[in-house]
């Protein structure tokens, strides 16, 4: 395996890393919809904290060894229109994700003052904060772009 | 980069095959860390399995299904033994099929498992369940790796192997071979045995190689030409690109020595 084939193969090992971590996301944030009490928001939190680690490790990973590899293929540009087809997605993926991360933000943060204040029992505030319309959308954009990135790296319109 | 060296018509295969696998990938990392973080919630341990049996096991079938399809336009199977059996793709069975044994019993211990709950029994074979998903995921990052990188094909920018056998200086015959999407153009077809100096000129806008005879020359880029010295005894030999799918397209031949 040559250099570039390395570089190639941790690309897309970032990128199963980020889809990954993304489908882990998607099945908390769908459990997360059904949870009333502080207690199982916090459950579903320590899985949460895992998809987001695979994610941080995955976004960075794929934008910066995806640059690096167009710039040592000799045929592959990063100014070519499917990449920056691509960096525009990522980027709007990125947004997305952020934004999302504070909303999600919120229910742990309500769960942790019922916690503290003693109330165990369901709470239709919580339950609201789970059931976020916002931040639903922005993580189904954010998949949506992730999605288009991958049918453009595969299919490379223009290339 | 695949998509740069992939013939059309296979992008919708491909699409399927890195969907299902990722999500499997996914699934399986969710359906560990359920189990193992779910500190004795039954709520927490019944999503590992759940995500196992309906996230992880449908990615599962599309990755493999997936494959079959991409292996079958590629015609692997009507290639011979050595390029079929190539190490990278073997790794890729190796970890499909044998996973694939693997997440069954992943499966059944779960569901026993899951039904224990229900009584009030331990979570051990859950546990059991978590460390063959976490071992599954890493099978596949192995596979990814394998399949990416392709370990054993050659590389752009190598350099072309000579044949043993094939000493400098001793008469050789020389062939031109022109590589273009997807087919071959040789000066001769016939030959005389002995050394044969092919000189691959690649006037296609694809990476492609030449293989022959158990010996392929580097990878060359369009516009680039390469040289792959190899020693032919009397015999019909077939000649092809090693680049995935470009053989089934057609880069593919024969060549008589007599």
């Amino acid at each position: 395996m040559s250099f570039q084939d390395w570089i190639f193969a941790l690309h897309l090992l970032t990128a199963a890393t980020l889809v990954g971590g993304l489908v882990m996301s998607w099945i908390v944030l769908v459990a997360q919809r059904s949870a009333d009490t502080a207690d199982a928001t916090l459950s579903l939190n320590r899985v949460a904290i895992v998809a987001t680690g695979a994610v941080a490790v995955g976004l960075p990973g794929t934008i910066g060894l995806g640059i690096w590899l167009a710039i040592l293929r000799p045929q592959l540009h990063p100014w070519h229109g499917w990449a920056i087809g691509a960096i525009v997605l990522w980027s709007i993926a990125t947004a997305a994700l952020l934004r999302s991360r504070v909303e999600y933000a919120k229910p742990i943060k309500k769960a942790k003052v019922l916690l503290e204040s003693g109330e165990t029992g369901p709470s239709a505030e919580l339950t609201a904060l789970n059931r976020t319309s916002t931040g639903l959308l922005l993580r189904a954009l954010a998949s949506a772009a992730i999605v288009l990135i991958v049918v453009d790296m595969i299919y490379k319109p223009g290339a | 980069m695949l998509a740069a060296i992939r013939p059309a018509g296979q992008d919708l295969p491909v699409l399927l095959h890195i969907v299902g696998a990722t999500l499997a990938f996914g699934a399986l990392l969710a359906s560990a860390s359920f189990i193992a973080l779910a500190r004795g919630q039954v709520r927490l341990l019944r999503l590992g399995y759940f995500s196992l049996l309906f996230v992880a096991l449908p990615g599962w079938i599309l990755m493999r299904v997936a494959g079959e399809w991409i292996y079958r336009k590629q015609g692997w199977s009507g290639l011979p033994n050595e390029f079929k059996h190539a190490a990278w793709l073997r790794i890729g069975f190796i970890v499909a099929d044998g996973g694939g044994i693997l997440f069954l019993v992943a499966l059944v211990l779960g569901g026993i498992g899951v039904y224990r709950l229900r009584s009030g029994k331990s979570a051990q074979l859950l546990k059991l369940t978590m460390v063959i998903a976490l071992a599954l995921a890493l099978a596949y990052v192995v596979a990814v790796w394998a399949m990416t990188g392709k370990p054993g094909q050659p590389s752009l920018g190598a350099s072309a192997p000579t044949a043993p056998g094939a000493p400098a200086g001793n008469t050789a015959t020389t062939v031109a071979v022109t590589a273009n999407e997807f087919k071959f153009e040789l000066s001769k077809t016939t030959l005389p045995h002995g050394n044969v100096i092919f000189t691959i000129v690649n006037k296609g806008k694809l990476a492609h190689d030449f293989s022959i005879n158990g010996k392929t020359s580097s990878l060359v880029s369009p516009g680039k030409s390469t040289k792959l010295t190899v020693a032919l005894k009397a015999g019909t030999f077939v000649y092809l690109c090693t680049v995935p799918g470009h053989a089934g397209a057609g880069m593919k031949g024969d060549l008589t020595v007599n």
